[in-house]
């Protein structure tokens, strides 16, 4: 079986039609939750997926040492070799990960400024055509609004997709009564896609809260594997 | 030395360039010296018979000159160990960092944080190096040491904190204010040598008294006793270096101390610091790996009794032969004992074992745990680890990385010539990743490393240390071939030019083989190549490996599978086998699709934050791939992958990308196969000097 197969049966695809076609160049992207209940194993599979396809992936994380994001990627694509029985021959990985860049930033020192102009300088000098920018671990509820904004803008200008996970640290309830993190409310314009995280049934369900434009069809029928954390069909 | 590992200290003094280095070891030898001997005239036995009354004339001259010297102070041992200056990436620099207990870390009253202050300051924390600091030359105009204390903070991140204050700066820089016992200390006599402990200045009691407060407020976090006692108003000096000396240990306070070494002030002050606050031998986790058991991490234990590990951290060639550091881990190194070392396997006698003072040689009985000394007379490698014979553990990692890098040398005359061959022999001793041979074509010397900057350092060497006139070539890549595909081989090797002939025929395949480098496999049945004529097979595939035809270097990665043959009774011998498999593999391999592998460099790029981009547009125009890059507010740092021949001259573009402010580091990762436009580019050069050298 070819990575292509791999590809075409990845339970990514249902998302991807689930929010008309994928997150899309220019927009903004929120996987949302309570710290540890998988944000970084979804983002990491979103990354992997692009890969897949040969497409450049930025992983941008604020709190993880670059060798444990490393560690994250070869784990999950075990797991998804195994799931799917795929042997893949021993360069396959390697050359995967060629195509991935880690920027590792710390959140106290680091301005959005400076994270937004080294991504750019990565871009534009280090000549990597990222269509994908994954943003791990920054907590832009808890920063100034002014920073997405920027992140948006950005986006918009270099036409490429940002995915967030903000770790939803605030007072129960975490959400309203239509499933939206009450600590989002205010940048909810800014956000094109929102997806969140909750525990529902002894599973981590993922539920489409903002899908574009679109009234989001709320349920989409994905949930994480409680062991390996791979997004699974039910 | 007192015997007892908690009087112990093995210290680096790390410093920038121009902060001071040497005037500041000079007098903490200096002072460590008098007292060492005022110690003896009051009645100390033993080591002062080695000195004789002349040395007290040479007390103004002495400077650090071995690799580790040992002196006294306040009844303990310091260890003072020379940190090697150059490239940080061989292996001698770890070597060095690695038996070091605690750091000094010396900056400049005025210059404070320097780029190269930057660079000592990583290596130590790559190395977790507990350190303090010594803010150097008070006595100069600028001096500002309140402002080098917050750079510290800022541009280095340490938990730096104040545990002086100065008493006038520039050149009315008189003495210190001690904010641990809040006494006024002031160095007279005519060397600075008479230490007088007054009550503070009253115009300084103000700002002494906020700083004390600042100094508690970072050190009691190390202790609840100290919180209790600073909250009740009964600190006590005792608990507040028992606090700071955990969080240094911890490495996270790095207490920072303050003078002149240069007009004799603090430098005593600072010696009492390194006591306190550094770690002593037992102290320090050390692991060794276990061969045994696949490289297993087993701790050491700072224990005289348990049995001997010491690594050997340098050698010097010396009048006498060489001259071999090491440093006890474990157990004792005892004169006239066997030890082994754990490389070679091989059992040696302990014969004179030595401890290297500022001025002298002392000749000692035995080493214990956490100790330094040095051997005579023993053949080994810097970097060995000798341990008691049966234990099979080894300090450093023992594989060595094929070099990677090639330069062809010669020596300008005769004279040269001779003092050529005694450096180069020193080198390799001393670095097993530098490596001399001789090219079988050219007769030319060869010198092979780990990179450019590696082998420029041996070059300069020679030129300094030896005054070899050395003329050097253009540094060469290591490249490989290999081969893509199976092919087979049927191949008779024939001649018939009167007397006896040469026969021989061999048939079989060749294949890629990942794993090794080279694999023969004999599957010859019913003696149709007799069984004598099989090591000569062998011998004659290995042959044609040497050298490829595509670019002339030695072919890699390559199974040889030997079916049949035949043999003549009375014309095949080995070397006919050996003919014969050098065709055969010639005709295999030029059908075997072969390419062409070059080194791939794990490169770490460490500078300001602001020349990112610079740097990530150098690694690009390199062929090179970003595997990550981790910042913060000022620093950054870019780890990628980039082929060694794109990396000549980096140093070079790096310092005028970054104003000279990046650094970086590079080691040997992979070999991967040259894009195939750049092979051929290989190859066409290579076909045209092979053509030209055949016309001539």
């Amino acid at each position: 079986m070819a990575i292509d197969d791999l590809d075409n049966r990845s339970p990514l695809r249902i998302l991807e039609s689930s929010i008309h076609g994928g997150l899309g160049k220019g927009n903004i992207g929120v996987l949302a939750s309570r710290k540890g209940v998988g944000k970084t194993a979804c983002l990491v599979q979103l990354g992997i997926d692009k890969l897949f396809q040969g497409k450049p992936v930025i992983h941008v994380s604020y709190s993880s040492r670059v060798d444990h994001i490393i560690n994250w990627y070869e784990d999950i694509y075990r797991e998804l070799a195994r799931r799917m029985n795929f042997e893949p021959a021993p360069d396959t990985y390697g050359d995967l990960v060629k195509k991935r860049v880690i920027m590792n930033f710390n959140q106290e020192g680091t301005r959005t400024d400076q994270v937004l102009r080294s991504l750019e300088a990565m871009i534009e000098h280090g000549r990597f055509a990222a269509e994908t920018i994954i943003v791990d671990g920054f907590n832009f509820p808890q920063s100034s609004p002014d920073n997405l904004t920027r992140f948006k803008e950005f986006a918009g200008r270099l036409r490429i997709e940002l995915w967030f996970s903000p770790s939803l640290k605030g007072p129960e309830p975490l959400f309203n009564e239509r499933g939206i993190p009450v600590e989002l409310l205010t940048c909810l314009d800014l956000i094109d896609v929102l997806i969140t995280l909750r525990h529902w049934n002894n599973r981590v369900e993922l539920r489409l809260i903002k899908d574009h434009g679109y009234a989001a069809a709320s349920d989409l029928r994905l949930s994480l594997d409680p062991t390996t954390l791979l997004i699974t069909k039910p | 030395m007192s015997g007892e590992i908690s009087r112990l200290r093995n210290i680096g003094i790390s410093a920038h360039i121009d902060s001071g280095k040497t005037t500041l070891t000079e007098r903490i030898l200096f002072y460590c010296h008098k007292i060492h001997r005022m110690h003896e005239v009051k009645g100390k036995d033993g080591i002062g018979a080695t000195m004789d009354s002349m040395e007290l004339e040479r007390e103004r001259g002495i400077t650090i000159s071995s690799a580790a010297t040992n002196v006294s102070w306040a009844d303990h041992t310091i260890n003072i160990i020379d940190t090697p200056g150059h490239v940080d990436f061989t292996i001698e620099v770890e070597r060095s960092l690695r038996v070091l207990d605690g750091a000094v870390l010396v900056l400049c009253a005025v210059g404070g944080v320097q780029s190269q202050t930057i660079t000592v300051d990583r290596q130590l924390k790559r190395y977790k190096v507990p350190s303090i600091a010594f803010i150097n030359k008070l006595d100069r105009a600028g001096a500002d040491p309140v402002k080098v204390g917050n750079e510290l903070r800022e541009k280095l991140g340490r938990n730096a904190v104040l545990m002086q204050l100065p008493i006038g700066l520039e050149d009315k820089h008189q003495g210190i204010i001690d904010l641990v016992a809040m006494e006024a200390v002031y160095f007279e006599g005519t060397q600075g040598e008479l230490i007088r402990r007054r009550s503070i200045p009253p115009e300084l009691m103000g700002n002494a008294a906020q700083a004390r407060q600042e100094m508690l407020d970072a050190v009691s976090t190390f202790s609840d006793e100290l919180t209790e006692a600073v909250l009740e108003g009964r600190e006590t000096p005792e608990l507040i270096i028992k606090a700071a000396r955990s969080g240094t240990i911890a490495h996270e306070l790095t207490p920072v101390l303050m003078g002149s070494a240069y007009k004799n002030k603090g430098v005593q002050l600072l010696l009492d610091a390194i006591v306190r606050f550094l770690p002593d031998p037992s102290e320090v986790e050390n692991t060794a790996q276990d061969l045994d058991h696949g490289k297993k991490e087993i701790v050491l234990r700072s224990d005289s009794n348990a049995e001997t590990v010491a690594l050997a951290f340098k050698i010097e060639e010396g009048p006498y032969g060489q001259l071999t550091y090491i440093r006890v881990y474990q157990g004792t190194v005892r004169k006239g004992a066997e030890l082994m070392n754990s490389r070679t396997r091989k059992i040696l006698r302990v014969g004179r074992l030595v401890r290297m003072h500022a001025d002298s040689m002392e000749d000692i009985e035995e080493a214990p745990a956490g100790d330094i000394a040095a051997l005579f007379g023993v053949d080994c490698h810097s970097g060995d680890t000798f341990v008691r014979p049966g234990l099979n553990l080894a300090l450093s990692s023992i594989h060595v990385p094929e070099p990677v890098i090639s330069l062809a040398i010669s020596a300008a005359d005769k004279k040269s010539a001779d003092r050529m061959g005694k450096a180069l022999r020193r080198f390799s001793k001393e670095d097993p990743t530098f490596r001399t041979s001789i090219d079988s074509e050219s007769r030319q010397i060869i010198i092979q490393g780990m990179g450019e900057l590696h082998l420029d350092v041996y070059v300069e060497r020679m030129r300094r240390e030896y005054k070899v006139a050395v003329n050097t070539g253009k540094p060469q890549v290591a490249y490989r071939e290999s081969i893509a595909l199976r092919r087979e081989f049927d191949y008779t090797h024939k001649k018939q030019t009167g007397g006896a002939g040469q026969f021989g025929r061999v048939i079989g395949w060749i294949e890629p083989s990942p794993e090794k480098p080279y694999e023969f496999v004999d599957e010859v049945r019913g003696g149709r190549i007799p069984k004598e004529f099989i090591p000569a097979c062998d011998k004659g595939f290995q042959a044609a490996l040497k050298k490829g035809r595509l670019i002339g270097f030695p072919i890699t990665g390559v199974k040889v599978i030997l079916t049949d043959g035949a043999a003549h009774e009375v014309d095949s011998s080995e070397l006919a086998f050996q003919a014969a498999a050098k065709g055969a593999f010639w005709q295999a391999y030029a059908k075997a699709k072969p390419y062409v592998l070059e080194p791939i460099m794990k490169v770490s790029v460490e500078g300001p934050a602001e020349f990112i981009g610079n740097v990530f547009a150098s690694i690009t125009q390199r062929r090179g791939i970003i595997v990550s890059s981790a910042e913060d507010e000022q620093f950054a740092r870019v780890d990628a992958e980039v082929p060694l021949s794109e990396m000549f001259g980096y140093s070079t573009v790096l310092r005028s990308l970054t104003q000279g402010k990046a650094e970086f580091t590079m080691e040997f990762l992979t070999y991967a196969r040259v894009p195939a436009q750049i092979a051929e580019e290989l190859i066409a050069r290579y076909q045209e000097k092979v053509e030209k050298e055949h016309t001539q």
